[in-house]
């Protein structure tokens, strides 16, 4: 059965960098798990973490926030908020026992599609071997 | 060294002097401080009438909302033109400085006045009017400079007892001859303008004397055994149901926390009620949904929303009507994210709240 | 549905029975008429994991049904009628959904459907005679003793455990005869006056009359159980309706006036809980939260020096009041708000006295009817001139001389 699980991720994408990283990959041909739902942002800043929080309640298997590297912005200065705010958030779910593992931030420009790939690769295999989240079958939430 | 003078009297009734007599010749506008009504209850209170400071206790024990909340309302519109003497908590200056930081008020035209805290009973023991019976022995435990019994956990728990940003801190905490003197640390000029003409004897000395210093070891020692009680690593998404599965969505730890100040709260708009298809799916994938949804949401929400300024004050677990041990979740937890960023919430009002603001290379570990 | 029939115009009942307590058999009722189809999913209480609450769920899991359905609980954690609401605030139900609440939590569901904020199309409502609930604060402080005191509460219907509206709740029970007291609702389980482990199941709509006929139910009228459960609930009535009535006297003398007031509101510290867990305080942002009510410091220090001092915030007074005249016609006076207030002020015994006297003026009866409007979304062209250059206003006068 494990074998069968393909993980739900829910991505949030920023559009400058990671969603045109996805298009990319697309457009090259590169292959990766069909296991990530894209959510275009205009800037990984606008996730507000409640975004994540509600994916992941919501029984996603995991979430990934994404945007441009640190310094290439499109808004100057969103992603560094964003890392802060995700800082936060890891280390609430860390401090309550929460599976923190299911949630990742990666930075991958407008030209890296390999790693768009790469990245998305690895999370699966990695929540693969996790299993689906426990949470999705939880009524009392 | 620092300056403090000491006044020949009770430390409450040198309180009430100072302020009656700044209220009578004009130094202050008004005096924000507890109250005791007519009717008994302690509320704040804005005070012009140096009559009405015969009615004040600053110094009674119960919190019956976080002051800093009522300050920033109280300049919500603009500063004060005061001067306007407040007598409040260390952690209910705290909050009106992370609000301040938030625009939602201003600390101009007040002149501030703390202490050395000793703590607060729970708002319950005020509800039933146990807080009289206990006055002695409160008053006996801050004499000794213990930890008093029976006040609320995070308050036992509370490192911060000395104020960061007060005129005048007044000595509480291990002041043998509390209920015989009043001993004022001046810390400002501000402060020290106030009591001029009020006589006493001016002297020098440390307030953060020896035994503040075995005080604070008891509440490191307090707070860990709260965090053991706590075990919230090993909570987990079960554990966390366990807990808030008997919030009766009130919402009053939301409106009790002086950090929340929306005026309409996320969790209460539009954004976040569900639609009827959305239930569908939901009864799908857990064959039941709990109604109203997103009680665990609301909380972690309110988490990472507050958790950076948490200031530990305890009026969420207060006003909780099911006792959730929610303060003792939200210090946790916002202690250790604080850590992250080295910042201690209403310490320096010219400390950006860290998450307004970066540093361009940091926290380079979080990423993948 | 319908408005409630009348005694005498054939009330019917059908005797259900198959669990060890009747509490079991409303159960084995519930999984019936799942199994069946009757319904898609139910609502209804349901103890939560640390056995500490009962919210409400949307149960299709008959699994869950079974383990921990609990259609009587011994708390309100939340109203019903908010449950409801936060259905169906967006739209009809997904699906045919069977509500199962206390009476007052069926009148709040009604009055929040003539405020707009229910949708009635897809649910069915289901009542059962209630004997009351404990304190939500007392269970939590510890559940275990909480559900023997329940057990007891249950034994003898009426016992000073409950809170303290429950212990004078006149309308516990669906309606009985036709002085008016109605309640608009599908169909209604009786405990009262009837042996443990058997229910009387009665029909108030032709929906409830449908699902019946749909499980071979045959409700009869008259017949032994019929009448025990309706001398019952019509002795209990009255005898609620008295101490009602004595237990409002008693809250009037200590409640009415400015001073008494403030006196009664004196521990009173804004939190606003009351309003936050009324089913009938619906408002997404309520007026008392606004940007209306916070001045400029001028307007605060101004107050202060007009009377030496304030309380601050000020106007408690004036959101107690406030909330009434703003909900007080649809109070069903399920006591919510007192459950809910962490300073232990009786404000369901004040906010129920006033709406009780509010809806007399108006002879108006929240949950009653899904026709009749609430009464200031309406009016006469000609009444209340009473009302009209009374320097004492008419209500006043009214109350001295009944009192």
């Amino acid at each position: 059965m494990e074998e069968d699980f393909m993980p739900r991720i829910i991505g949030f994408l920023c559009k400058w960098c990671t969603y045109a990283g996805a298009d990319l990959a697309g457009v090259s041909r590169i292959q990766y798990p069909p296991s990530i739902l894209p959510i275009r942002v205009m800037c990984s800043s606008r996730v507000d973490p409640l975004f994540v929080i509600s994916s992941f309640l919501r029984g996603a298997d995991a979430v990934l926030v994404a945007g441009c590297h640190p310094g290439d912005c499109h808004y100057q200065r969103g992603n560094y908020y964003t890392r802060r705010r995700y800082a936060v958030l890891r280390k609430i779910f860390e401090e309550l026992g929460l599976e923190a593992d299911r949630l990742r931030l990666s930075w991958i420009s407008a030209s890296e599609g390999r790693r768009f790939a790469d990245v998305i690769t690895d999370y699966t295999e990695r929540i693969k071997k996790k299993g689906p989240n426990p949470v999705k079958k939880e009524v009392f939430l | 060294m620092a300056k403090f003078l000491e006044l020949d009297k009770g430390t409450e009734a040198g309180i009430r002097e100072l302020l009656g007599q700044s209220l009578r010749n004009g130094q202050v506008k008004a005096v924000f401080a507890l109250r005791r009504t007519t009717n008994g209850a302690v509320n704040y209170s804005l005070i012009t009438d140096p009559q009405m400071m015969e009615e004040a206790v600053p110094l009674f024990p119960s919190m019956p909302s976080n002051a800093g909340q009522l300050l920033s309302r109280l300049t919500l519109k603009g500063p004060v033109e005061g001067p306007v003497a407040v007598v409040v908590r260390p952690c209910e200056l705290r909050a009106l400085v992370e609000l301040v930081k938030r625009e939602q008020g201003s600390l101009e035209g007040f002149l501030f006045i703390s202490f050395t805290c000793p703590g607060v009973y729970p708002l319950k023991a005020s509800a039933n009017g146990e807080i009289e019976g206990k006055q002695t022995q409160y008053w006996e435990a801050v004499k000794s400079g213990k930890v008093v019994p029976e006040i609320r956990p995070t308050c036992r728990a509370c490192e911060h007892f000395i104020p960061y940003n007060a005129d005048i801190t007044i000595s509480l905490v291990g002041n043998k001859d509390v209920d015989k003197r009043c001993i004022l640390f001046l810390n400002t000029a501000k402060g020290a303008e106030l009591v001029k003409g009020v006589g006493g004897k001016l002297s020098e000395g440390e307030l953060e004397t020896a035994e503040l210093h075995a005080h604070r070891e008891e509440r490191l020692a307090e707070k860990k055994s709260l965090y053991d009680q706590g075990q919230l690593s090993g909570l987990g998404m079960d554990g966390l149901i366990e807990i808030f599965s008997r919030c009766i969505g009130c919402r009053g730890c939301r409106s009790a926390c002086p950090i929340c100040y929306c005026n309409l709260c996320t969790f209460d708009s539009f954004d976040y009620e569900y639609e009827p298809s959305t239930y569908e799916e939901e009864l799908k994938k857990r064959g039941g949904v709990r109604i109203p949804p997103n009680t665990i949401f609301y909380h972690l929400g309110r988490l990472t929303h507050v958790g950076i300024s948490c200031v530990g004050c305890g009026s969420c677990t207060d006003v909780c009507p099911v006792d959730i041990p929610l303060s003792a979740i939200f210090l946790q937890v916002g202690e250790a994210v604080q850590k992250i960023f080295d910042y201690i919430p209403g310490k320096d009002v010219e400390e950006d709240v860290p998450l307004a603001t970066f540093e361009e290379v940091e926290l380079t570990e979080i990423e993948e | 549905m319908s408005d409630p029939k009348k005694e005498g115009e054939g009330l019917k009942g059908a005797a259900f029975s198959g669990g060890k307590s009747s509490l079991e058999t409303v159960l084995g009722f519930l999984k019936r008429t799942l199994a069946e189809g009757c319904f898609d999913a139910l609502l209804l209480p349901v103890k939560a994991p640390g056995g500490d609450s009962f919210p409400y769920v949307l149960v299709q899991d008959k699994a869950l049904l079974e383990d921990r359905g609990s259609p009587l609980p011994p708390i309100m954690p939340v109203q019903g009628g908010k449950a409801v609401s936060s259905l169906t605030r967006r739209g009809k139900a997904p699906r045919k959904v069977a509500a199962l609440m206390r009476p007052c939590e069926v009148r709040a569901t009604i009055e929040l459907f003539k405020l707009a904020q229910v949708d009635l199309e897809n649910i069915f409502l289901i009542s059962i005679d209630c004997p009351g609930v404990l304190p939500v604060k007392d269970f939590a402080a510890d559940p275990e003793k909480g559900m023997a005191a329940f057990g007891e509460v249950l034994e003898k219907w009426g016992d000073r455990k409950v809170r303290p509206v429950c212990q004078i709740c006149h309308r516990f029970t669906a309606p009985l005869s036709d002085d008016g007291a109605g309640m608009v609702v599908d169909l209604h389980i009786g405990l009262l006056g009837i042996e443990d482990g058997e229910v009387l199941l009665i029909p108030y709509s032709p929906a409830g009359e449908e699902i019946l006929a749909k499980l071979d139910l045959v409700p009869a009228a008259g017949g032994d159980i019929l009448s025990a459960w309706r001398d019952r609930a019509n002795e209990l009535t009255k005898k609620r309706g008295e101490e009602r009535r004595r237990a409002q006297e008693e809250m009037k003398s200590k409640v009415r006036g400015l001073n008494n007031l403030l006196e009664t509101f004196d521990k009173c510290i804004n939190c606003h809980n009351c309003m936050r867990v009324c089913p009938v305080c619906y408002c997404r942002l309520c007026y008392f939260d606004s940007e209306a009510v916070k001045h400029p410091p001028d307007d605060y220090l101004r107050r202060a020096g007009d009377w030496g001092s304030i309380r601050f915030l000020p106007d408690t007074i004036l959101f107690q009041v406030g909330r009434m005249s703003h909900m007080s016609l649809s109070c069903v006076s399920c006591g919510t708000c007192e459950d809910a207030c962490p300073m232990d002020i009786p404000v369901a015994q004040v906010f129920s006295l006033v709406a009780d006297e509010a809806q007399e003026y108006f002879g108006y009866l929240p949950g009653r009817s899904t026709d009749e409007p609430i009464p200031l979304a309406t009016y006469k062209e000609e009444e209340l001139e009473e009302v009209e250059d009374a320097p004492q206003g008419a209500s006043s006068e009214t109350k001295e001389k009944d009192g």
